[in-house]
């Protein structure tokens, strides 16, 4: 994603380098927010999901490198080493190698039937045995395990999630909307196993149950695992790059290594807005980072200070989130939590953090307005449903 | 009134609020008017990416936003200027005759 961004955002900016694009998968860039929702359920081709054709890449004059995998960088001689050996010289090196899904390493995890989703052949393989599946077991109720059992049930598939915490993404979204979200799964008739843990996967060719830590067992025949994914760094253990949580960069996506940038998933940055290091792993931040990159590769630099905004989309609910990830001391509703048509506004020390909408997209906006201007708004404000947001964030916008 | 050559009639400029998106349909084809500064805009009504109707959406610094994902099209040109969306938005010519807005049945080329 963030090498499409800036693949797309180097040309517009004028650059006439040559421009290569290396990736592990055989297919050109393409939405991946789409694997768990629309691909999964049979919606969209491959042809539907690519940002655009091969052809495209041509025009703009950017080789593309499919299939190819990169085993090592050596930044002494500034040349990339890709899997069969050949090397590829560098001047520049923008790093977009995303993140990848978190292994279960428990008992039985390792039997045929335990699918992850990451890539297009993760999903191609998972759509297939979707196909053929009645009971799905999701271990992991983030927000890939909570689209894909929406996915899997609006297939009609029997679906069971379970998760160690007692209220899913209570982490990102917090008690009050893990609680609509749980109410909505629930409501769509997924069986939900929150609180608890896999112990173990029992089969004979191929995954059949689950233990749980409890002892309940669950008969499934499709696992698919979403216990969150970490940024893709092997490459560059060894190499001098900086990483911690990621490849450390400044706000001007930059390494210690001169010439060397990162983005997207893989990418701890240094927001000069917030102050604080952020790791986003989400498109739009891929996106828009990929194109930072690739204006400061340009040789027109500016400080990368977004907003984070991601949504996502399950059954027919839509939630979008705009802010700045991290702890928040109150959450304000505004709306109706049943239907669900809520926004939930996330504060800390009176200033809006974040704000959160399910099935409110008119609110994001005006929403993402008051965190971007820090404002401090009183909750009962907030809360008031005769509040005209655009209004209220028109006002602090102006008072700036 | 009738219509310049190639245009329909949509509605009247002052009954369009400034600031407003107003959905109207050609044919069974959703589009939509924007007011913005004075101006009108005539753009698709729907999202180039998946399934939205950009009148449930929001207007910033000339860019309309796609209520479901955050695509952004420029108003004048349909141009992408925020992901996913990846596809422009077809943009059609407007006149305004008598206080009556017109907009062309076909998009505008390039
Ligand atoms: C199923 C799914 C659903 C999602 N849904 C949403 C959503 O609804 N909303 C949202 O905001 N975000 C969503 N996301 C997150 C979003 O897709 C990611 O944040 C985004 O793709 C990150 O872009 P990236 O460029 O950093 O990494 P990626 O898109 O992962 O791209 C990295 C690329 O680098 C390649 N690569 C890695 N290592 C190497 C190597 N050594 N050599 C060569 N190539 C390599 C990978 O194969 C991959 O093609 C979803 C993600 C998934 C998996
Ligand atoms: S439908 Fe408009 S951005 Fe997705």
């Amino acid at each position: 994603m963030a090498a499409y961004g800036a693949a797309e955002a180097l040309r517009a900016a004028g650059c006439d380098g040559s421009v290569t694009l290396v990736s592990a998968e055989p297919v050109v860039p393409y939405d991946r927010t789409t694997l768990s929702k629309a691909f999964l359920q049979g919606q969209k081709t491959v042809e539907e999901i690519l940002f655009k054709p091969a052809e495209h890449y041509q025009e703009l004059g950017i080789e593309l490198r499919l299939g190819q995998r990169a085993s090592a960088v050596d930044f002494d001689r500034r040349e990339l080493v890709l899997e069969p050996g050949e090397r590829l010289p560098f001047d520049t090196l923008l790093i977009a190698t995303g993140a990848e899904p978190v292994r279960l390493r428990l008992p039985g995890f390792d039997l045929p039937g335990v699918r992850y989703l990451r890539s297009l052949a993760d999903a191609q393989a998972l759509r297939e045995d979707l196909s053929r599946a009645d009971r799905v077991l999701v271990v992991g109720c983030g927000f890939i395990g909570a689209e894909v059992a929406a996915s899997a049930r609006t297939l009609g598939k029997q679906v069971t999630v379970v998760d160690p915490l007692p209220v899913p993404l209570a982490g990102p979204l917090g008690q009050e909307v893990g609680s609509i979200l749980a109410e909505v799964h629930r409501r769509h008739g997924v069986e939900l196993r929150l609180g608890q843990r896999v112990a173990e996967l029992r089969g004979h060719r191929r995954a059949e149950e689950a233990v749980l830590e409890s002892g309940e067992r669950i008969a499934c025949d499709l696992v698919v695992v979403g216990v969150g994914v970490r940024p893709a760094v092997a490459l560059f253990q060894d190499s001098g790059l900086p990483i911690e949580d990621g490849i450390l960069v400044d706000e001007y996506c930059a390494t210690g290594i001169p010439g060397v940038y990162a983005a997207g998933d893989v990418a701890n940055w240094w927001h000069p807005g917030i102050g604080r290091r952020l790791r986003v792993e989400h498109f739009d931040n891929a996106a828009q980072q990929g194109a930072a990159a690739a204006r400061a590769i340009a040789g027109d630099p500016q400080p990368y200070a977004p907003v984070p905004y991601f949504w996502s989309d399950q059954y027919d609910l839509n939630l979008q989130y705009a802010g700045y990830p991290g702890p928040w001391d109150q959450v304000v509703l505004r709306g109706d939590s049943a239907a669900p048509s809520v926004t939930a506004f996330y504060l800390r020390q009176g200033v809006v953090e974040a704000v959160v909408t399910i099935n409110r997209p008119r609110e994001l906006r005006p929403g993402r307005r008051l965190v971007e201007a820090r404002a401090r708004v009183d909750p009962a404000v907030l809360a008031d449903p005769s509040t005209d947001l655009r209004a209220l964030a028109q006002s602090v916008r102006q008072a700036e | 009134m009738t219509a310049p050559e190639g245009y329909v009639a949509v509605k009247r400029y002052d009954e369009i609020p400034e600031g407003g998106i107003v959905p109207f349909e050609v044919n069974g084809d959703e589009r939509i008017l924007v007011k913005l500064e004075g101006k009108i805009y005539a753009l698709s009504g729907i999202c180039t990416h998946e399934y939205a109707e950009l009148a449930e959406g929001d207007l910033e610094d000339h860019v309309i936003y796609c209520p479901l994902h955050g695509s952004g099209f420029d108003l004048e040109t349909g141009r992408v200027t925020a992901l996913p969306a990846t596809q422009p938005l077809p943009v059609y010519d407007v006149r305004i005759v008598d206080g009556v807005v017109y907009v062309s049945r076909e998009p505008r080329q390039g």
